[in-house]
């Protein structure tokens, strides 16, 4: 496999932000069409993870490389679904037109969505079973469908990874169901998905690959090789003080 | 990260043109179209015979002039009380409240002028309080009952108030008597004019806010650093906002005379923020926030007092960005200059301590056979010039880590260097150690993450380590590390395993 | 407080200002208009970017940019008084990122320090320019503006054609610009204001787009401040983009929502000062802000949570259709 056909290739990567969760050393190279779970406690760093992939959060040491480029040179092959709570709901704009903002990032300075993009939308929206919906302030819709509409924004980017914050987190059965069909779809289309994941029970059911995180990688792998007792206690079982205390001062000295 | 601290600041922490044209007069003009009657809008102390700055000064300590006194006195109470309360809005993130209430007080200060047709203090003082809170009022409905955002709902308060104040002043300069008003000075202030009512006003509200202080500071405290625990530990939190509200009101109202609407939430602010970025603890930020508002209060009477034509609101809020920027940039914890030098210091000593670590491989290169170091070779192991390497070895000397040899070719370690130069192959070394052993991380790598790693390891922590690592004595390469007790030898002997 | 309030005289306050006195009143109110469509524009964006303050601390932080720029060059040339309050505009946002990232300030008093900072300095140093020869800046037109004295500027003559005074022709260009800018620009604006993660993860400079708009502000301040005066300059910026909010969630017909209220609180605001004889600029933010008192009640009446729904096609018809399948729990 060349560089270029690998989706996500990271090289000690660390991240030290003052008082924030933070990342230290990690190594990871994510084979194409998979569905990769990013599984840990919280504060472990997980959205952290994704946020440094996509250069949101500077880097205190490291590389990223998307399909064998830097970030910058290959983002618009990724897509982004970021939490739900990062914006304000209120904002004034209607389900079509958030999922028109996933084709912003193919279009020129200036240049507006044409009617190309819009049915690329309305493709995407259908997908999520949102379509009936399109016209409707996002301030009204239920969790789940807020969830969905996000989701559908990424799909409209039409990336070859994807970079998914807690697309679960609070919805219901029914949106859960929508989404990890959606993203087996995605994966079946040789897509590639990372997903920050944080219930350990179903972890096993929904993803290929996990990568159990928790400042450092402790381990990444397929799922039945993973997903052992041991490596879940070491995940899971407190955090290195050590690694934390110096990390967190790692992250005081680059202020 | 000590203790010490994280007690001392986490309650502060959380808590915490145009042209004017010609002929139409719009902005700025070259002569004197449309001069007030005072031919200034932002007066100063008094007209002064003595033309010299010595004779001014003296003039000025030995308070010569009633006006002065008086100006003084208020300046002195303006600075405390709202040094005072800008501490609270400061912690509590409210520092924009002061700016739009300040505006908001207009209306109730027009209205206050109607009530008796003369600038009474008391009419003003109530009509304008009254108007303050219900600003305040209209910010929180405005938030409860609606989706505005917070700044939105200052803002609007700010300007629809003020809008109704600025109609109705200008209906009141239409009148006769509206004139010699003097409302037009309630804008910038003057502290000239401040008279023995307006003083005793300032009195009564510094007393007031210091009594209430004094009843509720721990109720004020918890409100402001977790309103959530102390409504949930009793505290009527509402009933704690309004009255905060209602003091602040009562000094922006009796600060508007000296000061005026424009920059009296600069003296509840800017204090107190200087305040904030010196101190840790809330107790020394009022107090220190009360004297920074005294000491500008002063200092910004005397320069308008000495200066030819100078305002005297406008220069108490230099006087007050001096301090804070003095605080900014000087501060000894937060400020930036401090910040500057930690990291210059910092990477100074990283450098010091690469160089005795080189100089510690070279010696372990050589089996510890011989003591003297050559700085050809310690050139070649840095990949630098020689001229370099001799350059920041001249610069270990002064600091008593090494000493040159006779004709300056090699270098040796003192006993200081070469304690630092184990020490620091030991962090090295062991923090290699840890990452393989402890946090599964692949030996191949894990060398480079250890270069900067081993400056930046307390004491405290390279203890944790070797306890956690058992006291092992080989790195993960198989090389050793260095034991403490090779600190004390006098010199490089071979760490014995 | 006899004679405070004139009798309202209907021809002379309703009928007179469109009949004689048509060429004073329509240039008023069509600076009126201009300044609150303008400000109205940026508002929008402020508001969405919880920033309405910073339009505050900027239209007060103008004034030490244009008497620093008369000083030095010693004119009143209008474009050097221009680029001189621009720059003290994007000063004051400067320093306030300043503050807010080298200390532990949060962003309030930041804002707060910033602006009357640069406030002070300005009253100071026309004072002190005051001494050394006869330089002045009108209290009266800092604080409230002087839109009624604009219809006497000389207006500006192109090959024998009257234009207009030049503070509206000022102004129109200016609000043009705002337009075309904001037509071109949407999608940028729109998602580094509602997703500045992904506008950046999709390699969108957020920064850029930031400061773009507080140039657009600091121009729209400028424009407006020799007309309306700093404070109600804020309520320009803020009042109108509220009503707005409140009446509508679809920023489009916001934007149109909002030019619609410019021109209507100018007109009533005009008719308001001649009736009261007050300031023009005040009286037409204080019908503004009625208006908005309306909106707010009338939406607080017809829904408990105050926000319209704009009635759209998909609105009805989605009572109809049933949830679509695999959505069942979702309501």
């Amino acid at each position: 496999m060349t560089d270029a056909e690998i989706p996500l290739e990271v090289h000690d990567l660390s991240v030290a932000y003052h008082k924030k969760p933070v990342l230290y050393g990690i190594d990871v190279a994510v084979p194409a069409g998979k569905l990769v779970g990013i599984i840990g406690p919280n504060g472990a760093g997980k959205s952290t993870f994704i946020k440094a992939v996509m250069g949101l959060l500077p880097l205190a040491g490291g590389w990223v490389k998307i399909f064998g480029k830097p970030y910058r040179e290959n983002c618009r092959r990724v897509g982004y679904v970021p939490q739900r709570e990062s914006v304000d709901w209120d904002f004034p704009v209607n389900v079509m037109d958030v999922v028109l903002m996933g084709r912003y990032g193919r279009l020129r300075l200036g240049q507006r969505p044409g009617a190309k993009d819009r049915e690329i939308a309305r493709e995407c929206l259908e997908k999520v079973h949102m379509l009936p919906y399109a016209k409707r302030q996002i301030g009204n819709l239920s969790g789940g469908q807020q969830q969905r509409v996000f989701l559908a924004r990424a799909l409209a980017q039409e990336s070859d990874l994807y970079l998914m914050d807690e697309p679960f987190a609070g919805v219901d059965a029914a949106t859960e169901a929508a989404i990890i069909a959606l993203l087996q779809d995605l994966k079946n289309r040789g897509k590639t998905v990372l997903v920050v994941h944080h219930d350990l029970s179903s972890a096993r059911d929904y993803f290929d690959m996990l990568m159990l995180l928790n400042m450092r990688l402790v381990k990444f792998g397929p799922t039945a090789e993973v997903f052992t007792p041991e490596n879940l206690q070491t995940t899971y079982g407190g955090r290195l003080t050590i690694l934390s205390e110096v990390v967190q001062s790692l992250g005081s000295q680059e202020k | 990260m000590t203790a010490r601290r994280c007690r001392g600041s986490c309650p502060v922490r959380a808590a915490r043109a145009a042209s004017r044209s010609r002929i139409a007069g719009v902005l700025l003009v070259l002569g004197l179209f449309f001069l007030l009657p005072d031919g200034a809008w932002a007066a100063r102390i008094s007209e002064l015979t003595e033309t010299t700055f010595t004779g001014r000064a003296v003039r000025f300590f030995t308070l010569q002039d009633p006006s002065l006194r008086f100006a003084l006195t208020g300046s002195v109470l303006l600075g405390i009380c709202c040094g005072l309360m800008g501490s609270f809005l400061v912690v509590r993130k409210l520092a924009l409240m002061s700016d739009a209430l300040s505006h908001a007080v207009l209306p109730g200060v027009a209205l206050g002028f109607l009530w008796t047709m003369k600038k009474d203090p008391l009419a003003i003082f109530l009509g304008a309080t009254i108007a303050g809170l219900l600003g305040a009022g209209l910010v929180q409905a405005l938030r409860h009952t609606t989706k505005h955002k917070e700044d939105a709902a200052l803002g609007f308060v700010l300007a629809s108030f003020f809008a109704v104040g600025a109609c109705l002043v200008t209906m009141i300069q239409n009148l006769p008597e509206g004139n010699k008003s003097g409302l037009d000075k309630f804008m910038f202030g003057q502290a000239a004019a401040l008279g023995p009512g307006d003083v005793q006003l300032l009195a009564v509200v510094t007393g007031l806010t210091l009594l209430v202080l004094g009843l509720f500071y721990k109720e004020l405290l918890v409100t402001s650093f977790d309103a959530g625990f102390a409504r949930s530990a009793g505290i009527p939190t509402q009933v704690f906002h309004y009255l905060l509200m209602l003091l602040l009101a009562f000094a922006i109202v009796s600060s508007l005379q000296a000061v005026g609407v424009v920059l009296v939430a600069a003296m509840l602010v800017i204090p107190a923020a200087a305040a904030y970025l010196l101190t840790d603890r809330f107790g020394w930020m009022l107090i220190l926030s009360a004297v920074f508002g005294v000491t500008t209060g002063v200092v910004g009477s005397f320069l308008s007092f000495v200066g030819r034509n100078l305002p005297t609101g406008p220069l108490m809020v230099l006087s007050a960005t001096a301090v804070f920027l003095g605080a900014l940039f000087f501060g000894p914890r937060h400020g930036v200059l401090a910040k500057w030098w930690r990291r210059r210091s910092r990477s100074a000593r990283i450098g010091r301590e690469n160089l005795l670590k080189a100089m510690y491989h070279v010696l372990e290169q050589e089996g510890f056979r011989g003591e003297t170091i050559p700085i050809r070779h310690l050139a070649e192991v840095r990949r630098e010039s020689i001229e370099d390497v001799t350059r920041d070895l001249g610069r270990m000397q002064t600091h008593g880590l090494v000493s040159f040899t006779g004709d300056r070719r090699a270098v040796v370690f003192t006993p200081d260097g070469w304690k630092r130069a184990c020490e620091i192959v030991r962090n090295h070394r062991l923090w290699e150690l840890y990452l393989t052993h402890a946090a599964n991380f692949a030996v191949d790598h894990v060398h480079e993450d250890a270069e900067k790693i081993e400056h930046i390891l307390g004491e405290d922590t390279v203890r944790q380590l070797e306890k956690r690592l058992d006291y092992a004595h080989r790195d993960p390469h198989g090389r050793l590390i260095p034991g403490r007790a090779d600190d004390y030898g006098k010199g490089p002997n071979v760490p014995k395993p | 407080m006899n004679g405070l309030v004139p009798p309202f005289d209907f021809h002379r306050v309703v009928i007179e200002p469109w009949t004689t006195g048509f060429p004073l009143t329509i240039w008023i109110v069509l600076m009126g208009s201009l300044v609150g469509i303008a400000c109205g524009l940026v508002g929008n964006y402020l508001l969405l970017r919880r920033m309405a303050l910073v339009g505050d601390a900027i239209s007060h932080s103008i004034l030490p940019g244009l008497v620093v720029a008369f000083l030095i060059f010693r004119t009143v040339n209008t474009p050097v008084m221009f680029a001189g309050a621009l720059l003290a505009g994007l000063l004051t946002v400067a320093i306030i990122e300043f503050i807010q990232r080298q200390t532990r300030v949060k962003v309030d008093a930041a804002i707060c320090i910033a602006f009357t900072s640069l406030f002070a300095l300005g009253v100071t140093l026309v004072s002190a320019a005051e001494a050394a020869g006869p330089v002045h800046i009108d209290a009266e037109c800092v604080l409230f503006g002087e839109i009624a004295l604009i219809p006497f500027d000389p207006p500006v003559v192109l090959g024998g054609l009257e234009l207009g005074p030049p503070p509206v022709l000022r102004m129109a260009a200016v609000t043009l610009v705002l337009v075309l800018g904001i037509l071109l620009f949407y999608k940028e604006l729109l998602l580094t204001s509602f997703d500045p993660g992904l506008a950046r993860a999709m390699g969108m400079k957020t920064t850029v787009w930031h400061y773009g708009l507080m140039t657009a502000l600091s121009l729209v301040v400028v424009s407006a401040f020799e007309s309306v005066g700093a404070i109600l300059a804020v309520a320009m910026l803020i009042v109108p983009a509220m009503f707005a909010a409140q009446l509508s969630t679809h920023l489009p017909t916001r934007m149109v929502l909002t030019a619609l209220h410019a021109v209507a609180s100018a007109a009533t605001g005009y008719h308001l000062s001649v009736w009261l004889e007050c300031s023009a600029a005040a009286a037409m933010v204080v019908c503004g802000s009625v208006l908005f008192a309306l909106a707010w009640g009338i939406t607080a009446l017809t829904r408990k949570t105050g926000w319209i729904d704009a009635p759209t096609p998909e609105n009805s018809v989605r009572q109809s259709v049933a949830a679509p399948p695999g959505s069942g729990a979702d309501q």
